[in-house]
């Protein structure tokens, strides 16, 4: 009996350790400024090398999306349950985010924090996402999940040129807090002079 | 004194940031001589006269309620507005408003330290954050249950009109304590999921559909129906 645990145990690890290679990438490419390439060039690159170690990498440019900022009205809660009443483009974003096992976050950093583009797309995936009851976890009130698992998340950041390292530090404590908040864990933040590799090393080890 | 106010709620003038606000601005305007002009940022394509606005002030008031553990966006598109005006302004106080709808004040302290720190990249003298939980519930609560925390609202807003500063005490009480004791909290649930959340869902015949995931693929969808 011990051994057929054991047996199971092994092949249970192995495959994680074999499945963990392949994974559903999606990068949130909060960049507002067409004329930002060297953002969208960064972005480029690494979806390139994490499709090199064979995972399914999708890009979403958010500026080209028609997403209405959200007006707090709980239709994703009360009215259309799951998604917004806006019946925006948000919609395609909620979709490939609960379907993916990693999700980046990307932004040029704009007066110390990222984007009021990637902010509006962010508060509305979350909201849809969830349920809006609540629940008590480690000791503080959050919302309880929709769906029965969520994607790990990280943080891509173009750091300005009044952007210090305290900048960088209260944006981390903020997404580490919307992290749990959308019931997952958070990666890492990582700025766009990280060379590429060591990004996609980081996604590959999560 | 002349205070600019900035109402960051995406929900507008049907918000609840508005009611603290009024509280507040009555209890402002006690001291004879204060005025105030306020705006509501949801109103985006006035934008180009919130930056002049913010420009022109001497006393700023900017109250936003938390959403998923910062600013709204409308609120983070006006803060982008303002850029222009890093490092020019020298004289203009600001001080700030931040309500949640989680009960713990916790949620809004990352939030409260990024609003600390772009007082200091606008060049204004920070006045610092006040913090209040669980106001979602207020327009639903009986009057009698909002009224204690109205007429702090009210008291914050009378010392402000008077010495431009908000008092620590009444702060410390608006904040309340930062974590919430189980039992607290068991009440609470009972009060929102049960009452709140369902009463809403039942109104919008939407209680049936309460846990569809429409996107979700293991998921029995509902988005194709």
């Amino acid at each position: 009996m011990t051994n057929v645990k054991l047996y199971f145990r092994v092949t249970s690890v192995l495959n994680t350790a074999l499945l963990e290679r392949q994974m559903k990438v999606t990068i949130l490419n909060g960049n507002p400024d067409t004329s930002n390439h060297t953002f969208d060039d960064y972005l480029k690159n690494l979806s390139d090398t994490l499709t090199a170690s064979e995972h399914n990498v999708t890009t979403l440019v958010l500026r080209d999306m028609d997403i209405r900022y959200c007006v707090g009205c709980w239709g994703c809660w009360v009215k259309t349950p799951g998604h917004c009443a806006a019946r925006d483009d948000l919609g395609d974003v909620c979709r490939v985010y609960i379907n993916s096992d990693f999700v980046l976050f990307a932004s040029p950093v704009i007066m110390g924090f990222p984007s009021a583009l990637l902010k509006k797309v962010q508060e509305k995936a979350a909201l849809s996402v969830l349920l809006p009851y609540f629940e008590q976890v480690n000791n503080e009130v959050r919302h309880v999940g929709r769906y029965p698992r969520y994607p790990r998340i990280g943080l891509l950041l173009e750091r300005s040129e009044t952007c210090d390292d305290e900048d960088i530090q209260i944006i981390n404590d903020i997404y580490a807090r919307f992290a749990l908040n959308v019931k997952t864990t958070y990666g890492f933040t990582r700025l766009t002079s990280d060379p590429v590799k060591e990004v996609a090393d980081e996604i590959n080890h999560l | 004194m002349k205070l600019t106010i900035f109402n960051g709620s995406p929900r507008g003038v049907n918000s609840n940031t508005k009611i603290l606000l009024e509280h507040f601005i009555n209890g402002f305007t006690e001291t004879e001589g204060n005025s105030y002009e306020l705006s509501y940022l949801v109103r985006i394509k006035e934008g180009e006269q919130f930056v002049t606005l913010f420009q022109e002030a001497e006393h700023i008031l900017v109250a936003t309620p938390l959403y998923v553990d910062a600013m709204p966006g409308i609120v983070k598109a006006f803060i982008e507005s303002l850029e222009p005006l890093c490092g020019q302004k020298g004289n203009a106080d600001i001080g700030f408003i931040v309500q949640s709808g989680f009960p713990e004040p916790n949620h809004s302290r990352y939030l409260e330290r990024y609003l600390a720190k772009l007082s200091a990249r606008l060049g204004c003298r920070y006045n610092g954050t006040v913090i209040r939980g669980g106001v979602e519930g207020i327009q639903a609560l009986p009057g009698f249950m909002s009224k204690k925390l109205l007429k702090t609202f009210y008291e914050l807003g009378r010392i402000y009109g008077k010495t431009g500063k908000f008092d620590e005490q009444l702060v410390r009480k608006l904040a309340g304590p930062e974590r919430w004791s189980r039992f607290k909290f068991g009440i609470m649930r009972i009060m929102i999921n049960a009452t709140y959340w369902n009463h809403m869902l039942k109104k919008n015949n939407a209680l049936g559909k309460r846990f569809d995931r429409p996107y979700g693929v293991e998921s029995g969808s509902t988005e194709s129906v």
